[in-house]
């Protein structure tokens, strides 16, 4: 059975943030600018984003209410009533409580009757998780209508206070630890929402699901994204290892991390995972008419186009299409909210029948997803 | 401290990355070659991380004795390299000239290289009568009888795949590691110096390594069987590599 896309929804909390003024909203560690910002954000180009948080670092919006709100967009804007949904799939990199699962609380905010509801855990592949999941579940005809909803609040783990606090760890004893301090200037906030029907939309167009595919090599390599850990090779603790929590924010086991040494193979398994799906005959490069790539920085942007030149398998860059530079890495958020506005935008011509490319690797231990609609109409 | 240099501003090319100089246009069956090829390398790549010794290097915890481990077990295979390619040169026909030149440059490029290693590996703290009586670990028995025996059939133009392996190997040293070592272990650059030179005579090499496969990849058996060859021997080398640990002195 085909299953369609047939509207979405964004939500993008507070104004956009310039590059200059991020350091405002997040905070100053100790007072003190940072050295690598600038050199981070000239390297991922990124423009504007938003933040839950205002320059006090307080909570303006919860990943729940911002989850909800892309959710009520996406409602709003669909030609199916709300009591269709059957089941409501929600993924983020971490909700506002550990437990219960997220979709429990965005299901309440939506007051969404007796529905099936699905939390995926992860970091960017997590809402390809939740929307895979949400398509099967319609194959096999269980749903008439699904919705699936991603939404991150990374600010909280990039507040200045978070790096104040970690008096023992990693970034606390160097100079500078690329580890801690890459991620803060390269993600942000905000949600978006897909709704998906056994049928396209009466009206505009709807994007029929032909497949989704994902590689994981958490098998072969170390962990490259995370929280939880003090990052030292020889501590195996997590954060709930230590006595109390309080020794593990001081520790730096609730910081984020990137090994940004590792993040190369992330690009090799994600070129590698689509030289699989050409070899399997399931793409092919010439018939791609919008490649939607999701990359945390243009860096590595120009790896990836340079890996697939080399092997013959190029996606010519003017079919390339992102909202990166303007809505910025919203982790497992961005393909959502690149869709909603790829349908919208007036940057491309979206024609019926154009064929859709999507990618979005996820570095925590390198996952790659791969995604293919048609557009379509009725 | 270049840590984040490396992901932000790039530069480590592996010659998977690198691929094809812009005056040389593969034709269509080379090209499918390739591109089987880099998955081929991107496999071998991958599947390294999960070698003990190698995985050190990505966690941070390699040592000076895991490098000397290291050169220990990889000077038999490199000491044998140059053995296979010239008789992979002498088992070209006449037909097969111009590759025939070509592997035998590249053998003169090669056949001394263990000599640094030996260097190296003083350099590391070891000593020379060590690596000089190391004998050939279980993974490079393996990977050089399947290399003489390759090399010794008539025009072997499968052998390109196990260069386009061992010359990946080598670039990866070159960009990825030799630094990384040093960083990790205190070691000078004089312990390094094998991973280094090798990986930077290596692009010369791959320029050659397109114009070659160009040349003999003309069809689908030309690919099948340079594609297996490339399989075999990423196999062989990482159970070379794999049985570094279980050191044979």
């Amino acid at each position: 059975m085909s299953v369609y896309i047939t509207s979405t929804g964004r939500f993008l909390p507070g104004p956009a943030i310039p590059v200059e003024d991020v350091e405002k909203v997040l905070g100053a560690v100790h007072g003190k600018p940072s050295s690598l910002r600038v050199q981070i954000q000239k390297a991922n180009k990124i423009q504007t984003r938003h933040y839950a948080i205002d320059e006090n670092q307080q909570t303006t919006h919860s990943n729940t209410e911002m989850a909800t709100k892309a959710a009520e967009e996406c409602l709003d804007r669909a030609f199916v009533g709300r009591e269709k949904v059957g089941m409501l799939a929600v993924a983020s990199t971490q909700g506002d409580m550990p437990a219960p699962g997220m979709a429990s609380m965005v299901q309440a905010e939506l007051d969404l009757p007796e529905i099936e509801i699905l939390t995926t855990h992860g970091i960017c592949s997590s809402s390809i998780m939740a929307l895979k999941a949400a398509w099967n579940s319609m194959r096999l005809e269980e749903h008439d209508a699904t919705l699936v909803v991603s939404s991150e609040l990374a600010s909280r783990l990039l507040k200045k206070q978070r790096y104040e606090a970690a008096t023992t760890s990693t970034f606390a004893a160097k100079r500078i630890d690329f580890s801690t301090e890459f991620l803060r200037w390269m993600l942000s906030d905000g949600a978006g929402a897909l709704l998906l029907q056994n049928k396209p939309a009466p009206k505009g167009l709807s994007l029929r699901i032909d497949w989704i595919r994902g590689f994981s090599h958490a098998h072969a390599l170390p962990t490259c994204m995370s929280v939880g850990s003090a990052g030292r090779p020889e501590d195996t603790r997590t954060w709930q290892d230590y006595d109390t929590y309080a020794e593990a924010e001081q520790d730096g086991a609730l910081l984020l991390r990137q090994d940004v040494r590792l993040l190369d193979n992330l690009m090799r398994m994600g070129v590698d995972g689509y030289l699989r799906l050409v070899e399997e005959g399931v793409s092919k490069p010439s018939d791609v008419d919008h490649f939607l790539c999701h990359y945390s920085s243009h860096h590595f942007r120009n790896k990836i186009l340079e890996m697939l030149n080399k092997a013959g398998a190029a996606i010519p860059e003017e079919k390339w299409w992102t909202n990166l530079y303007t809505r910025g890495n919203t982790g497992c958020a961005s393909l959502f909210i690149m869709l909603d506005e790829f349908l919208r935008t007036d940057e491309l011509t979206v024609n019926e029948g154009d064929r859709v490319l999507c990618f979005v690797p996820e570095s925590g231990r390198f996952n790659t997803t791969y995604l293919h609609f048609t557009v379509v109409s009725q | 401290m270049n840590n984040g240099e490396i992901a932000i501003e790039g530069g480590s090319n592996t010659p998977a990355e690198e691929g094809v100089p812009e005056d040389i246009v593969l034709n269509e069956h080379a090209q499918v070659c390739l591109q089987h090829l880099l998955r081929v390398w991107l496999g071998f790549e991958r599947d390294l991380s999960k070698v003990p010794l190698l995985r050190r290097i990505d966690l941070g915890t390699y040592t000076a004795d895991d490098h000397q481990v290291f050169l220990r077990n990889i000077r038999q295979q490199v000491i044998e390299g140059s053995r296979w390619i010239t008789r992979t040169a002498s088992s070209f026909d006449r037909d097969h000239a111009e590759i025939r030149s070509t592997i035998i440059s590249h053998a003169v490029d090669e056949h001394r290289d263990y000599e640094m290693l030996e260097k190296d590996y003083v350099a590391s703290g070891g000593e020379l009568d060590d690596i000089l009586s190391m004998e050939r670990n279980i993974g490079s028995e393996a990977l050089h009888g399947f290399l003489m025996h390759q090399s010794s059939q008539p025009n072997p133009i499968d052998l390109l795949g196990a260069m386009w392996i061992i010359e990946g190997l080598g670039e990866k040293m070159a960009t990825s590691w030799s630094e990384r070592i040093q960083e990790l272990t205190g070691l000078g650059e004089d312990s390094t110096r094998f991973m280094a030179y090798h990986g930077h005579n290596d692009s010369e090499h791959m320029e050659r390594f397109y114009a070659t496969l160009d040349n003999v990849c003309v069809n689908d058996d030309a690919v099948k069987r340079i594609v297996k060859t490339a399989k075999v021997v990423a196999r062989l080398y990482r159970l070379q590599l794999e049985e570094m640990e279980h050191d044979l002195k």
